[in-house]
């Protein structure tokens, strides 16, 4: 019984409105018009006759002479006037269909009809197993007498409510004459098999979630119905309008392209599986199936997209990214998609991984977008959130459409997978072989099996990145460094608020193009520093002190090195820990770094180790010095494994720097 | 049906007893007349369905009302005795759970009535619908009503507006009868799920007479032949009082021939 709180439950209770049962009323009406109707015949048992039967040959031809339709929609629709309950079948009462031929159909009383505004109770539900354990000796079926032992179990406190009812309403119907009481059985046998179907049945009164609303219920109009009323009318007036010449054109284009594809205008090869229970054409489309079918194939020469939401057609494309060694705009987009629809939990980590992967100057898989994406990218990492990367996702996604997708489609990975695809023979199954590929239903792999497979191959797909598959390309081109300026200079543990523009024409660099000359620098200061900061040790760290004491010495190297500014400004922001919120431009630097820089730095001097990291390896190194340079910046910079550093990451102070 | 209205002091055990008795009887009463309406409102639209009919249907609703008028009251004042003894409250509690589950029953079959109302006129018969039966209720309507049969004098004097004015009064009824369950909420908390039934799960046979009436139709099915055994009990019955009264008449005789 429910708690009926209709006044404070604002809960999804209203079931949606269904309006096929009011029309199916009225077929039925109409079918059982004693003279338009369908024709009755007494149905003869052992000892008496029960009137007002009909055969299922007569509903058929009944409903397609009044309908003029063909004999197999009609049946169709006969059917569906038994799934829903209006038409109950006198022999086989648990399969609702309508079979063409002389078996007895009857028509259930109006009180038995499915309704929108009642949902059928589990109260009623146990009551009427209850009645059929009083009259057949315990006999239920096995899906009864589960349902039965859990709603003993769900409705104990009733039960004893439900027995006495049940034995009340067993009593009254005995009241009735036999012939009587025998069609009143039936009745809600049949009422029973429709909402409560047995196992592997599907209910033809499924309607999906219940409704928050009450469908039936007059809308109250109050203020706020016409505030909604208005915000809905301002809103359709702002919407983008389109001419009809071009929207429908564009609809008509649709329907003509995916016509021979829709499984229920077409025929679906090898057979439909809703139809005929046989799952060959799942198994033949699974997502990552060895040899698509040509169908397949075909949807994906209709768009870019259909070819990117097929993970077939993904894969392939894939691999002609790879022999095109433009691998890394897929990828990047599909970190993005994962970004997207990944847990709330591991959004910053993923953010950072793709900046550290793609987008930074000198990151391993760089993928190449426009100076304005990159910098709302970039500013927007700061404070990383699922739609971050949306734009440059977008940009990337024209790209490959543009220009791999067209290629793609000439290219001879595609022309292969067109000719291995496969076309499957139709399925002409019989009568008797729906029935048994009916008994041998079985249910699916578990979603949680498949969902543990597709994460397996997405670990050994990341695990097989060819990061390797670089090429000089990666090397970020100098003027792109028109967008390393204001917001950031990711290579250096800078302040966000370096207010000049570096412009660096010659780059030749590995990846930490400033933490590199700023340990040189340093370096090389040190002899001229070293001295300054013993007279200045003993005081006080005066950082308006150092910092003056820096910049003329970057001033004097300059001169004397001819210095690109972007050296310049590197040296005057040292990576040490730097002043949470501090405006200023040159960084205060802590009393430690120098003095800790000297041994480092005899030592680089005269050891050369062959110890660079693999991401520096591979860039053409141009120079010994800037060799050293690396060498000294992975020990010396000390940021993990990589020097990139995250924009955002340059306000929390840097670990492990000397 | 007399019913007995109790208003027993709350101290007195003895009456309280009573109180469990007339509850208990009142709420039997009431789900026979609940499964009576139930049977009745099954014919509503069907072929079978006349003015008499609507009639019966509105005579049991009336007793039900009647009766769940007094248990409500009934129980109500029973269950806001708080010096109710723990075992006496716990039986009062079930038959607090019976009859709010069987007015939910009833108000859910007088909406469906109403509502059924609407599609079938009985001025148009043609849309009745042919649902295969041939009596009416009338049986069913003397067990709800507790009568041994219907005055038949009573149907030649319904009026042909019958209906129209029976709608008005359902109206009033069901709403009646809605804010009776609502109120019952409000007034008396019980706890439905501290609330144990007496039953065990299986339910006792009543009768294997019945058996064969839905055995009937499977026996269809297959075509079997197979005898009914309901259609003999009354001739059994019969059989069984000619041989006592065999018996007493050879008894009689004996004993006045050897006194």
């Amino acid at each position: 019984m429910t708690i009926r709180n209709t006044l404070r439950d604002h809960g999804q209770r209203y079931r949606p409105r269904m309006a096929c049962l009011k029309k199916a009323e009225k077929v039925v009406l109409e079918m059982q018009d004693p003279k338009t109707g369908v024709k009755s015949q007494p149905q003869r048992l052992v000892i008496t006759t029960i009137p007002h039967a009909i055969t299922g040959e007569d509903i058929i031809a009944w409903l397609a002479n009044r309908f003029q339709i063909d004999a197999q929609e009609a049946r169709n629709f006969g059917s569906m006037l038994a799934a829903l309950g209006y038409i109950y079948p006198i022999q086989d009462h648990k399969r609702l269909v309508i079979k063409p031929d002389a078996s007895l159909y009857r028509f259930q009383t109006p009180y038995f009809w499915p309704t929108q505004q009642w949902p059928v109770e589990d109260t009623d539900y146990a009551i009427y197993l209850a009645k059929r354990n009083i009259r057949k000796k315990g006999l239920l079926e096995l899906h009864e007498q589960e349902q039965y032992n859990r709603l003993h179990k769900w409705m104990n406190h009733k039960w004893d409510f439900i027995v006495m009812q049940a034995k009340e309403q067993y009593r009254a119907a005995k009241e009735r004459r036999k012939p009587d009481r025998v069609v009143f059985e039936c009745q809600e046998r049949a009422y029973w098999v429709v909402h409560r179907p047995p196992p592997g049945t599907v209910s033809g009164m499924d309607y999906g979630l219940d409704r928050r609303i009450d469908p039936n219920a007059e809308e109250v109009k109050t203020p706020d119905f016409y505030e909604k009323v208005m915000i809905f009318t301002q809103q359709s007036i702002m919407r983008p309008r389109v001419k009809s010449s071009v929207s429908l054109g564009a609809l008509v284009k649709y329907c003509a392209t995916y016509n021979s594809h829709d499984p229920f205008l077409s025929k679906c090869l090898p057979s439909n599986p809703w139809l005929t229970d046989d799952v060959t054409y799942w198994t033949l489309n699974m997502p990552n199936v060895e040899t698509p079918t040509k169908k397949r194939v075909e949807r994906w020469t209709f768009s870019f997209g259909e070819l990117l939401s097929d993970q077939r057609g993904r894969n392939d494309f894939r691999l002609f990214l790879k022999k095109e060694f433009s691998g890394e705009n897929l990828a990047f987009w599909e970190s993005c998609e994962d970004l997207k629809w990944g847990t709330a939990g591991t959004v910053r980590e993923k953010a950072e991984q793709i900046y550290k992967t793609f987008l930074a100057r000198g990151a391993p898989r760089w993928i190449n977008i426009d100076g304005k994406t990159m910098e709302i990218t970039v500013k927007g990492l700061k404070h990383p959130h699922r739609y971050v990367l949306d734009a440059a996702q977008t940009h990337i996604y024209m790209l490959m459409k543009k220009d791999s997708y067209g290629r793609y489609l000439k290219s001879p990975v595609f022309k292969e997978t067109v000719k291995r695809a496969i076309c499957p023979e139709e399925h002409k199954f019989s009568q008797a072989q729906l029935e048994q590929n009916a008994r041998n239903r079985r249910p699916s792999v578990s979603p949680i099996v498949l969902r543990q497979q597709e994460l397996e191959q997405k670990a050994k797909m990341a695990a097989s990145v060819d990061i390797t598959q670089l090429c000089r390309f990666t090397t970020p081109v100098p003027h792109l460094a028109v967008y390393s300026g204001i917001t950031d200079f990711p290579s250096s543990n800078a302040s966000p608020s370096l207010p000049f523009v570096t412009n660096t024409p010659v780059c030749p660099s590995p990846i930490s193009l400033a933490l590199d000359s700023t340990s040189v620098s340093e370096r090389r200061a040190e002899p001229g520093e070293v001295g300054g900061e013993g007279n200045s040790g003993t005081r006080a760290p005066a950082t308006g002190h150092v910092s003056k004491s820096r910049m003329a010495l970057s001033l004097r190297r300059l001169l004397r090195r001819g210095c690109t500014p972007s050296n310049m400004f590197a040296s005057l922001s040292p990576k040490c820990h730097s002043a949470a919120g501090t405006s200023s431009r040159i960084q205060p630097i802590s009393p430690d770094q120098p003095s800790q820089a000297p041994p480092r730095r005899i030592g680089n001097f005269f050891q050369i180790k062959v110890d660079i990291p693999p991401e520096c390896r591979i860039y053409p190194i141009e120079s010994e010095d800037e060799d050293e340079e690396s060498r000294a910046a992975s020990r010396g910079g000390g940021v993990g494994a990589k020097e990139i550093i995250c924009p955002w990451e340059s306000l929390t102070p840097q670990n492990g720097t000397g | 049906m007399p019913l007995v209205n109790n208003k027993v002091g709350d101290g007195c055990v003895v009456g309280t007893e009573n109180t469990l008795i007339d509850g208990r009887v009142l709420v039997d009463s009431l789900m026979k007349v609940v499964a009576c309406y139930r049977q009745l409102a099954a014919c509503v639209g069907s072929c079978t369905d006349s003015l008499e009919l609507r009639d019966e249907l509105r005579q049991t609703r009336e007793k039900a009302q009647r009766l769940a008028m007094d248990i409500c009251s009934h129980l109500t004042s029973h269950l806001r005795n708080k010096s109710l003894p723990e075992e006496q409250r716990k039986e009062l509690e079930l038959l607090w759970v019976s009859f709010s589950s069987s007015l939910e029953l009833l108000h859910v079959d007088m909406c469906k009535v109403f509502n059924m109302g609407d599609t079938f006129c009985l001025a148009n018969t043609k849309t009745l619908v042919k649902t295969g039966l041939q009596g009416g209720g009338s049986e069913v309507a003397a067990r709800a009503l507790s009568l041994p049969d219907l005055h038949q004098a009573q149907t030649s004097t319904l009026p042909a507006c019958l209906e129209i004015q029976e709608r008005s009064t359902m109206e009033k009824e069901i709403s009646q009868i809605g804010h009776m369950i609502d109120d019952m909420e409000m007034k008396v908390n019980v706890l439905r799920w501290m609330v144990e039934p007496h039953g065990t799960k299986q339910v006792d046979q009543l009768s294997c007479s019945d058996s064969t009436s839905l055995a009937l139709m499977t026996t269809d099915e297959e075509q079997h032949e197979q005898q009914s055994l309901c259609q003999r009990n009354p001739i059994f019955v019969l059989l069984l009082l000619l041989l006592v009264v065999l018996v007493a008449a050879t008894l009689s005789i004996s004993i006045v021939l050897f006194s």
